[in-house]
């Protein structure tokens, strides 16, 4: 295969500003939420239900006659706060656990491997719906059952480079010298298998932003009034058919824009993360 | 020794068969165990989970005492695992109806849809795939690297909607989003469950161009949103082997350029049907969705209304049948696999 040096770091320098810029209009919106939103997310006005977008109303109103726009905006806190908080805490779990498993061989390894293949057998929506249904449907279980799919994710990634680096001989040099198991986890491993898991990172967090608002979409995820993407869609849903079509495109067009900003920024990580790439540089 | 010699003597792909099969049985009971596990291990009483709040206690102790709660969990187990063996998987407590009744009654719709929307996912992966690696300077090209990028982000509800919006109300050539089949047609008699084919053995024609036209928008959801991903893999694999020195030789030796492009093809063969595999379980998630906007009656909304109405039995049943699709249909990608790929040993 060809390589084309020049242009092809270029494309990830591009790919990572646009995504830098998508990332700064979603801080902004979350910070200062209600100095954007002219309305209050919640407030609920049946005279003013299901106008048409216009000055007054920029995204228009939904069915209780809430402002479209300020919904939108607001929502942004509730998705990214559920999906960032469920990654955050994958990461945190899985990379400990992929050192572990990786370095330490032994039945508790391969258990964890295969429960780990169980889990991810299962289409991971189906198995999210399930999960959230049964331990009740509050913004934390969402979290909690996004971070329990993602882990094996972050484990897998780290146990297969420690089980790359652990033979090295930096690592038998360092065992030579009489560092502990702690210190070659820690210090020497852990920093050299890290790079996949941080690219995942961005990714991880853009499905989990997708998972979310499908679980709200069918009633298995936060409830009405929050203003929450998936479920601001589904309240579009039904009126879709009659031509009603801004309750349910504008925070449709919000998780497009939100999940494109990470899968723009996982590309340009994996780009600049990667050795192949750096080397040509 | 014996055994090894009998499984050699037999022809290679039967072999593969009944390799994957012997796994079968131990994962089919793992899968037993998680579901039995998903209800019992839940915080909180599953007979209190299951009759709700409004529960006095004597209708708990009965419940507990109906559902073996009071005996050990590994009793409970091998209860569990009777029952099911019995094909009793509890009974629905919002239909009122034995959970397989239910389960089996909407099978067939589920799978109508996922097959179908898996045909068109392959043919939009693979042919933009096969365009746009041969002409990697062309329209197509770069259409494949927008909709790559777009169809990861895009979530499949909000594409349904659209779609419904545009091709049914503005556009009007899309028939309505309600059900599988126009409600003044009647049904054919079942012997497939697939209406399409139902509908063609009674020769209903009409039923029949009712039944595609259903399937259309959902289908076309299904395919626009998950056809990204297999034409990434596609494009990855079918790169590789289309630039490789074998391709080359055969083009100095002045094989047409649709030959190499289907030697190149069957060469990257095993890598997407595993994918195809992994994105046929991945349907079964994304059909949840898509069958609550098209009002479908399979499966996925079985279990949307299971978790609304907090039911149980029907969950667990909903989480075991999915399961064991699941695994057959990894198995079938295995044995697949192996018949694809014949360096693999058996």
């Amino acid at each position: 295969m060809k390589i084309a040096p020049g242009p092809r770091r270029a494309t990830a320098r591009a790919t990572l500003t646009i995504g830098l810029i998508l990332l700064a209009m979603q801080f902004l919106a979350i910070v200062f939420a209600p100095w954007i939103a002219p309305y209050s997310p919640v407030d609920a006005n049946p005279i003013n239900a299901l106008q048409e977008p216009s000055l007054k109303h920029l995204f228009g109103t939904d069915v209780s006659g809430m402002d479209i726009f300020s919904r939108v905006v607001f929502a942004t806190r509730i998705n990214l706060l559920i999906s960032v908080t469920a990654v955050a805490i994958a990461f945190a779990i899985g990379v400990p656990i992929g050192l572990a498993i990786g370095y330490y061989k032994g039945w508790i390894s391969s258990l964890a491997m295969r429960i780990f293949d169980f889990v991810q057998s299962f289409p991971v929506f189906v198995l999210g719906m399930v999960l959230v249904s049964v331990m009740g449907q509050e913004i934390w279980n969402v979290a909690i059952v996004l971070a329990v799919l993602f882990t094996p994710v972050f484990a897998r990634l780290i146990r297969a480079e420690v089980l790359s680096l652990r033979d090295r001989p930096f690592i038998a040099a360092a065992r030579c010298s009489g560092a502990t198991d702690q210190t070659i986890m820690f210090k020497h491993i852990l920093p050299n298998a890290l790079t996949p898991a941080i690219v995942q990172i961005s990714i991880s967090i853009g499905m989990a932003i997708l998972l979310t608002a499908g679980l709200s979409f069918v009633g298995a995820g936060v409830r009405m009034p929050t203003p929450e993407w998936g479920l601001m869609v589904s309240n579009g849903a039904q009126h879709m058919i009659l031509g009603i079509w801004w309750v349910a495109l504008f925070p449709g067009l919000a998780i497009v824009f939100s999940v494109l900003t990470f899968a723009l920024l996982g590309d340009a990580a994996k780009q600049i993360f990667d050795p192949q790439n750096r080397s040509i540089s | 020794m014996k055994f090894g010699m009998l499984m050699r003597s037999l022809p290679r792909p039967l072999r593969i068969v009944l390799g994957r099969i012997g796994i079968l049985v131990p994962q089919m009971f793992g899968v037993l165990l998680a579901t039995f596990l998903l209800i019992r291990l839940l915080p909180g009483d599953p007979a209190l989970l299951m009759l709700g709040n409004m529960a006095t206690p004597d209708q708990i102790e009965s419940l507990r005492e109906k559902l073996g709660l009071n005996a050990s969990v590994w009793t409970q187990f091998t209860s569990y695992l009777s029952m099911v063996i019995q094909g009793d998987l509890g009974t629905s407590m919002f239909t009122s109806n034995p959970v397989v009744v239910d389960l089996l009654d909407r099978v067939p719709a589920t799978l109508e849809l996922i097959t179908y929307a898996m045909l068109v996912t392959i043919i939009i992966a693979v042919s933009l795939a096969v365009v746009s690696v041969i002409k990697p300077k062309g329209l197509v090209s770069k259409f494949s690297k927008v909709y790559g990028l777009a169809a990861g982000a895009v979530p499949d509800f909000w594409v349904g909607l659209l779609l419904i919006y545009f091709l049914f109300y503005v556009a009007g050539i899309a028939p309505a989003p309600f059900g599988r089949l126009d409600p003044i047609i009647s049904a054919p008699p079942p012997v497939t469950g697939f209406l399409t084919i139902d509908t063609l053995l009674a020769g209903d024609t009409e039923a029949f161009a009712s039944a595609v036209g259903r399937l259309f928008l959902p289908v076309l959801t299904l395919a626009t949103v998950n056809a990204g991903a297999l034409m990434k893999m596609t494009q990855m694999v079918f790169a590789d082997s289309y630039r490789s020195e074998y391709i080359r030789h055969a083009r100095a030796s002045g094989l047409s350029e649709w030959k190499l492009v289907r030697i190149a093809l069957r060469n990257s063969l095993p890598p997407i049907i595993t994918m195809v595999g992994f994105l046929f379980g991945f349907l079964l998630g994304a059909a949840v969705l898509v069958e609550t906007i098209f009002a479908w009656g399979g499966l996925g909304q079985y279990a949307v209304s299971a978790v609304m109405n907090s039911d149980y039995p029907a969950l667990q049943g909903f989480v075991l049948v999915a399961a064991a699709f699941i695994l057959i249909v990894y198995t079938v990608v295995d044995v697949l696999y192996g018949i694809a790929d014949p360096r693999i040993e058996v």
